[in-house]
């Protein structure tokens, strides 16, 4: 079923009249025919990592796809992303109106000079639209690539005054070049007013400068920390970009290269002798950084940890790599090296907590409007734009274990149905898939969990255990999907 | 239907009972209770243990610098707390006086590690690593010291990281469980889908360390009572540090086999109006000494078998920045707390301020290895000899900092 632009505008009037538009979403969903139930069977393990890759959590629907078009052309259906239609998800958020404003009509929102501010709504719509973005969009791999630059370009919105400019920079920075080219998407950053405030850049001004922003650039942003460049590359670049700052007043919260703070004379960053020439001395060194052989390497190898393995091979990252700089930093046709030829050596990884939160809701295709989330992705310590220094959140799987409490208590309370606004319909999704007696149902349940169902005798004595300890068996198949989602495998990804 | 089921959110009340052993028989530490706080962004130390005899610093800091002990052009309350005619403490630091005062509290200035990337993330890491660079073993200092002792310890508790994530520096071959809060740290449910619940979860943790860990610590927590916890003596504040201290107050005297607990007070990063009074820092400094002492009061009657350390990745540049904060720099300060102690006294040697003392963009110079610091609380109080296999490649230098 399509829309037209018509019907789509009629529709978010029409929710956006709602004030309870979150409660809608099942039926936006069912009114545009939007990721139906449908059956689901195991899956190879080289598959069902492929996909949980790939995506935030295999949803049945996804699996069916996969098996229709091969691996390969899942890929690309996915790169070309603006294809997708996204239509639920972009009704679903018709109503989180910050999400499209400037940077100072966002601050109007927090202002206690105007009517009915509220300091917090920014914050809240960036959030709850992040969650709602990956959990229910199409475009998952496009999705998968803004969470990984949000880390890779990470900022923390709670530092003043990024809890309104961090909208902008997430909308003109990181989703405008998510699967774009890198040169264009570092070179936004570095113009991005978050950015330049979160690391401290307004306060980088001639005959004093501030290194915080120009260390980062080069150690988090590009070259990486062993990419070759010294301490007064650091002094140096710091003082290029003296002057990269925020306006004040008229536009307020936009980026402004203030002259009369930048510091005069000629720099020398990297052994590049970089000419006075004011806001494009920075700009030089920018271009020579985000193409720089350091930089192809430090964004491959992060790449393919996040879709590969902790320690990924060698060849993969050299071929990225060589792919990065043969096509000027573009991001699809590295991924292409990554996915296409970097999967078939994936290692287990340990599910970050959104991850881990985001592949239960996904697989159990759970209606919820994600508020009631925020509670134990805290608990659990990944919480969108949380993290207050700028490497972003690890993404190694030694860091995340040790912590398992917060996740078992998620996963009965969302079993149970106990989280706000959060529904789950497992009966209904074992009708479409199992034959009804309990053994088949748990079988059915493995499967979409884990990719296949359990072996025959781990799955009896799993039941006997729930069994025993005293359950009904509507009380059994309940505790055994809460378990299973508790379970070490489930943990993995 | 279990979405009818009652939650039941609170455990009975039970009254606090601080002596009570929980854990089974020889799991008590063979030496001190260790506890590791690691302040993350690179803490300016040279604010907080201030060398007020040294003229340079107040020509380097002319707005951050914090005022000499008799400069009567500040209000008292805004002067350096003078600790030994040279050094002084800031303001906000002065709830440690007590310990100072009492000898438990030995501060090592200019110290640190040869690393001079000033990077957070490398420096953090290989500190936490305990290595010199990035081809040294991949496990934490605490879980290779952890692996070395064998106390016979099998507490699941022997070592916990407080907060949402274990710290690096407690990965290795001992699984080791985060904790963010005692309170928190149950299933909901009745009694009988508890039952459930435990027996499912022990069945699919079979075969994991960890899960069973889980379990276990969740039965031992459950019978304390952290609601109703509360020192005499003392309050601690009301931030996550101070809960984390507060916690780990509670696990030694619980004796639950508690050897290690680290625990990270983040936010020092302070490039930008930092603050000499009041502000950032200044906050942070207070977060930090008044937990502090609120733990070495509430611990009076175990400070024989406790020893406390702080540490930092590396100090921040000497001089101030246009933006009234400090770059990232080279040396750091390390304090150390408890009863064993050569307290009351700055240990290390002073490498200066004045030019050609400074390293590099204008840093203080490192003449004390965190190993060596560590190293003598691994050997004198926990009992551990090997710190050779602690920290590999490094020859430790005793400084006598513990008696």
């Amino acid at each position: 079923m399509t829309l037209s632009r018509r019907d789509f505008l009629k529709l978010a009037t029409l929710l956006s009249a709602s004030a309870a538009l979150n409660a809608c979403a099942p039926a936006v969903r069912r009114l545009t025919n939007d990721q139906p139930v449908v059956p689901w069977s195991p899956l190879s393990v080289a598959d069902f990592t492929a996909l949980n890759r790939i995506t935030f959590g295999a949803r049945a629907d996804e699996r069916a796809r996969l098996a229709e078009i091969g691996l390969a052309n899942y890929i690309e259906e996915q790169l070309d992303f603006e294809t997708i239609n996204d239509l639920a998800l972009d009704l679903q958020l018709s109503t989180f109106d910050t999400l499209k404003m400037a940077a100072n009509e966002i601050e109007a929102v927090t202002n206690q000079l105007f009517d009915g501010y509220d300091r917090e709504r920014p914050v809240n719509e960036l959030r709850q639209a992040t969650f709602l973005r990956q959990l229910y969009s199409k475009r998952q791999l496009y999705e998968v690539m803004v969470d990984f630059w949000s880390d890779h370009f990470n900022i923390f919105i709670e530092k003043e005054p990024c809890f309104y400019l961090k909208t902008v920079d997430d909308r003109d920075v990181i989703r405008k070049h998510a699967l774009g080219n890198f040169r264009d998407l570092v070179w936004a950053s570095a113009h991005s007013p978050a950015m330049l405030t979160y690391l401290d850049n307004q306060a980088n001004v001639k005959g004093t400068p501030n290194e915080n922003y120009a260390r980062e650039l080069m150690e988090l942003h590009t070259l990486g920390v062993n990419g070759g460049y010294s301490q007064n590359d650091v002094m140096q670049l710091a003082r290029c970009l003296t002057g990269w700052s925020v306006k004040e007043h008229f536009w307020l919260g936009d980026f402004v290269f203030k002259e009369d703070q930048h510091e005069p004379g000629e720099k020398n960053v990297l052994g590049l002798a970089i000419q006075e020439s004011g806001q494009s001395e920075a700009e030089q060194v920018i271009e020579h950084l985000a193409l720089h052989p350091s930089t192809a390497k430090f964004i491959c190898t992060k790449l393919a940890r996040r879709f590969i393995a902790d320690e990924p091979p060698q060849e993969i990252i050299e071929k990225a790599a060589q792919t990065f700089l043969a096509t000027k930093g573009d991001i699809k046709s590295v991924l292409r090296v990554i996915l296409l030829d970097g999967l078939a050596f994936a290692q287990p990884k340990y599910k970050r907590p959104l991850n881990f939160v985001l592949s239960a809701l996904r697989m159990l295709s759970v209606e919820t409007d994600g508020v009631a989330m925020h509670n134990p992705l805290m608990q659990m310590g990944q919480m969108y734009f949380n993290w207050t220094t700028p490497d972003g959140y690890p993404d190694t799987s030694d860091a995340w274990q040790g912590s398992l409490m917060p996740r078992w208590q998620f996963a009965f309370e969302l079993i149970r149905n106990e989280l706000p606004k959060t529904k789950h319909n497992l009966n209904g999704l074992l009708d479409v898939s199992s034959t009804g007696s309990l053994h088949t149902d748990v079988d059915s349940l493995a499967s979409l969990l884990l990719g296949t169902p359990l072996d025959r005798l781990t799955r009896d004595g799993m039941i006997d255990t729930v069994h025993s300890a005293g359950a009904t068996p509507e009380e059994t198949l309940q505790i055994i999907a809460a378990s299973l989602i508790a379970s070490p495998a489930f943990q993995w990804r | 239907m279990l979405e009818t089921l009652p939650v039941l959110h609170q455990i009975p009340s039970k009254p606090w009972m601080p002596r009570l052993s929980f854990a089974p028989k020889n799991t008590a530490p063979r030496g001190d209770t260790l506890v590791v706080v690691f302040l993350r962004g690179a803490a300016d130390v040279l604010n907080m243990v201030v060398p007020h005899g040294e003229d340079a610093y107040y020509l380097l800091r002319p707005t951050l610098g914090i005022a000499r002990p008799d400069d009567s052009r500040k209000m008292k309350e805004e002067r350096t707390v003078d600790l030994d005619g040279f050094f002084g403490f800031h303001p906000n630091m002065s709830s440690l006086l007590e310990a100072w005062q009492s000898r438990q509290l030995a501060i090592i200035h200019a110290c640190g590690a040869p690393d001079e990337s000033r990077s957070h993330f490398k420096a953090m890491e290989l500190m936490e690593r305990g290595v010199d660079d990035e081809r040294g073993p991949a496990s934490g200092w605490i879980g290779r010291h952890l692996a070395t002792l064998n106390t016979g310890n099998s507490s699941p508790l022997r070592a916990v990281g407080m907060g949402t994530r274990p710290q690096r520096s407690l990965s290795g071959s001992v699984p080791v469980s985060a904790l963010r809060s005692i309170a928190d740290f149950h299933l909901g449910g009745d009694p009988r889908a508890l039952q459930q619940m435990r027996a499912a979860l022990n069945y699919v943790y079979q075969e994991d360390a960890l899960g069973q860990d889980t379990l276990s610590i969740m039965d031992t927590l459950q019978k304390l009572d952290p609601t109703n916890y509360h020192s005499p003596i003392t309050t601690y504040p009301d931030t996550e540090f101070g809960l984390a201290l507060k916690q780990t107050a509670m696990l030694i005297k619980a004796e639950v086999g508690l050897e290690v607990s680290a625990i990270d007070l983040g936010g020092w990063d302070t490039h930008f109006t930092q603050g000499s009074m009041t502000g950032l820092m200044p906050n942070l400094m207070k977060d930090l000494a008044e937990g502090l002492a609120a733990f070495h009061a509430d611990m009076a009657d175990h400070m024989n078998k406790l020893t406390t350390v702080t540490m930092s990745e590396f100090g921040r540049r000497a001089y101030e920045n246009g933006s009234l904060g400090t770059d990232h720099g080279h040396g750091s300060m390390m304090m150390v707390l408890g009863g064993n102690v050569d307290g009351g006294k700055v240990h290390g040697q002073w490498p200066g301020l004045e030019e050609g003392q400074l390293i590099g963009p204008g840093d203080l110079a490192v003449t004390t290895d965190y190993r060596d610091v560590l190293s003598e609380v691994l050997s004198k109080r926990l009992n551990n000899p090997a710190t050779s296999d602690v920290f590999p490649e490094y020859q430790p230098v005793m400084r006598n900092i513990l008696t």
